[in-house]
């Protein structure tokens, strides 16, 4: 044991502000919300311990926390295939050698930069308010637009419009997918008097399901997260009608809305097994879909 | 949560252009020897621009003290006070409201002011009504900053334009949903603009209406007072104006549910003519925009009961986690008291409750605070008693209230089915806390 920390010393020195930040920063609050999500906690009085009532509370009693549920869900499941497939689309269109290529890829990198901020959503308020720039449009070309952001029926779908548009990273790590795959599959199937259509599904898809696979993973997860959008376009309420009452937003406002710091941590480690089960069926389906250039079989 | 770094951010880039003020204005660094005093508050700009000029005043009378001022919007402001209380750091004074102070005080964030009274913090000149107002279980707590009232306002111009005269059409103290409903409607008509907001959704409006029909937002036993009855015929009453055309359609109203900025107000967007607020907002209001505006009741039914309270705006108070709680109660003192710092405050946070305050800011009012001024007189006699504030959980069963209001203004569901669900989801709220 000293001779091992005596050997090791200098790299752990040079871990240590690392270190210390995973221990303090993410290990030690984890942790103490785990303890929190058995207990009553408003604050400003010490923590009561109550077992389990957060829980039942939530699964048999709290009609909002699946409303979150299913909102969220309903995010997802929308968002995540329409972004992927966009970010592909675009990643296609750049991966043909266009002049000032770089340039491209920075412009449709840039939504992803600004999106998360709370600019862009006060600015996504703006365009799609009754009297903004999109039913503006639709005016001139003589049609009446909805309330997209106070009607339940659209409120969502302006959100998953702004989650699209974020496609950069996705994109991003596509092309470079795209740029592995060997151009001789496709001279090759050419000869072999392959449309786009067979191409794409015969070599882009399978020699690009390791990315692809990647990608759904890590977009689902930023997707099940996803928060700033809807605290501000709703107000930081999930109105209308909780129509864009992500489960982050109900989680935030049980928490500093209504000082239910012990219920609002059951409601994040509920959000941190959905995420992982999520995860972990997707790592089990992959094996069906994806497969890997070095593997022979 | 980038909201909060975003507040951080804001946090630290106001106290670090706080502090380069301080440098530039004493020529030296000043934390060294220097008693430092922090005063938090909600706000808006005209009352932010106010108070950190009252700050200034203070610090050039006072060597020795350096008080910094630190402001957020009401939506956010209990967000921070509340991990400020968890972390030990609250500022030395902050404001408080009269729903809330209670739990403040019930949790010891807020501390007794009995100690410093006649030494450092001079209540003899205050109203005795506002020092009973911040007094519980005999101890002193809460200096009151300004009474308050609910208040409608109007845009004059737009209510001229439709040859509605305040006094003549209707009186402005005493009117009924009907006569809003007939001038609102009129208003439209001459003009375009939605003669009034929709307050479907607003719960301060319904709780006026509540105590107009003769019960209370809560009972004594701490249950709740509306009936399925009050809910539904005050849902009734403003689908009736809307259904004649006297507000934005409601959708557009819809979307303002539960929003509390005062630059979303109809009357400052320009999409109705009369708004509904607390009567120390005027000032506020009046300053983002450019029509002059006039002051009324809140709309009443035929009974003519009072619904409307007139209670202490805000106070200012001591915290536990105060460093200099004689310095900090100076300077609370002074908040209240000081001539020159109270003239620059004027009315902005209410009536002032030290009567030498109120003489000297009479001859010096500006148009809207003279408004103000009239307003208050009008309604002596003429209010609800005041209650008990309101138990825990009335936040929730208030932000329900403006959840579902939502559905009657988009017509999703019948005004009986939501007023049920209503008091449903109010009485489990309640129950839970």
């Amino acid at each position: 044991m000293h001779k091992f920390l005596r050997r090791n010393f200098a790299g752990y020195a040079f871990l240590s502000p690392w270190l210390i930040g995973f221990f303090l920063l993410a290990i030690g609050p984890i942790l103490a919300s785990l303890y929190l999500s058995f207990t009553k906690y408003n604050v400003v009085r010490p923590p009561q311990w109550i077992g389990l009532d957060n829980y039942f509370y939530m699964f048999q009693m709290d009609q909002r926390f699946w409303k979150a549920l299913q909102v969220t869900f309903q995010f997802v499941v929308i968002s995540v295939p329409l972004k992927l497939m966009f970010a592909l689309g675009v990643a296609m269109a750049l991966d043909k050698g266009i002049r000032a290529i770089g340039w491209y890829r920075a412009l449709f990198y840039l939504p992803s930069i600004l999106g998360g901020s709370i600019a862009v959503a006060i600015l996504w308020r703006q365009l799609f308010n009754y009297d903004g720039v999109i039913n503006s449009i639709l005016r001139l070309f003589g049609g009446d637009g909805p309330y997209w952001l106070s009607d339940p029926k659209y409120s969502l779908w302006t959100l998953i419009v702004l989650a699209i548009w974020q496609f950069g990273s996705p994109m991003l790590i596509f092309l470079a997918g795209l740029r592995a795959i060997p151009q001789e599959l496709y001279e090759a199937a050419e000869i072999d008097a392959a449309g786009p259509v067979r191409k794409f599904f015969a070599i882009t898809v399978p020699l690009l399901a390791p990315v692809i696979f990647f990608n759904l993973v890590l977009q689902m997860i930023e997707a099940f997260k996803s928060f700033s959008g809807a605290f501000i376009i709703s107000g930081g309420t999930g109105a209308p009608l909780d129509s864009l009452l992500f489960f982050t937003v109900y989680l935030y406002n049980e928490a500093f809305a209504f000082l239910r710091m012990g219920y609002a941590s059951a409601l994040a480690w509920v959000l941190l097994l959905i995420i992982a089960l999520f995860t972990a069926i997707a790592f089990w389906t992959s094996k069906y879909w994806v497969h890997y250039e070095n593997e022979r079989g | 949560m980038s909201k909060f770094n975003r507040r951080q951010f804001l946090h630290t880039s106001a106290g670090f252009a706080g502090s380069v003020a301080l440098f530039g204005a004493l020529g030296r660094p000043a934390f060294a020897q220097d008693t430092a005093v922090r005063h938090f508050w909600w706000g808006n700009p005209e009352r932010d621009k106010r108070t950190f000029a009252v700050i200034d005043i203070y610090n050039g009378k006072t060597p020795g003290v350096v008080v910094s001022g630190e402001t957020l919007g009401f939506a956010d402001y209990f967000t921070k006070l509340t991990t400020q209380i968890a972390g030990g750091n609250m500022p030395d004074v902050i404001q408080q409201g009269y729903g809330v102070l209670f739990e403040y005080i019930a949790n010891g964030a807020v501390v007794p002011l009995d100690d410093f009274v006649g030494k450092s913090l001079d209540i003899s000149k205050m109203d005795q009504s506002a020092i009973d107002a911040g007094t519980v279980d005999g101890k002193f707590y809460a200096l009151s900053i300004g009474a308050n009232s609910h208040m409608a306002v109007f845009n004059t111009r737009l209510f001229e334009e439709a040859g509605v005269k305040p006094g003549e059409t209707f009186d402005p103290y005493a009117y009924t949903y009907d006569e809003l409903k007939e001038f609102a409607v009129a208003i439209k008509e001459a003009t375009g603009v939605a003669g009034t907001d929709d307050n479907t959704a607003d719960y301060q409006n319904f709780s006026d209406f509540t105590v107009q029909k003769g019960a209370n937002l809560y009972n004594e036993d701490g249950s709740y007072g509306p009936t399925q009855e009050i809910v539904e015929e005050y849902w009734s009453t403003w689908a009736a104006i809307r259904d004649a055309g006297g507000t934005p359609p409601g959708p557009e109203s819809a979307a303002l549910a539960g929003v509390s900025e005062l630059s979303q107000l109809g009357v400052v967007t320009g999409k109705s003519a009369m708004s509904y607020l607390w009567s120390n907002q005027l000032v506020g209001v009046q300053g983002l925009m450019q029509d002059v505006l006039g002051a009324a009741v809140y709309p009443n039914t035929p009974e003519m009961i009072p619904g409307s309270v007139i209670q202490p705006s805000q106070f200012v108070c001591l915290t536990r986690d105060s460093g200099n709680p004689e310095a900090a109660t100076a300077y609370m003192s002074a908040f209240v008291n000081d001539l020159d710092m109270t003239a620059v405050l004027g009315l902005e946070r209410g009536i002032p409750s030290n009567s030498e305050v109120r003489a000297a800011l009479e001859p010096n009012l500006s148009p809207a605070e003279k408004v103000s001024v009239e307003f208050f007189d009008r309604i002596q006699g003429k209010t609800a008693p005041l209650t008990a504030p309101p138990p825990s959980g009335s936040a929730e069963v208030e932000q329900t209230f403006e959840r579902l209001a939502v559905s009657v203004l988009l017509g999703e569901r019948t005004i009986p089915e939501v007023a049920t669900d209503f008091l449903n989801q109010a009485k489990a709220i309640l129950a839970r806390a």
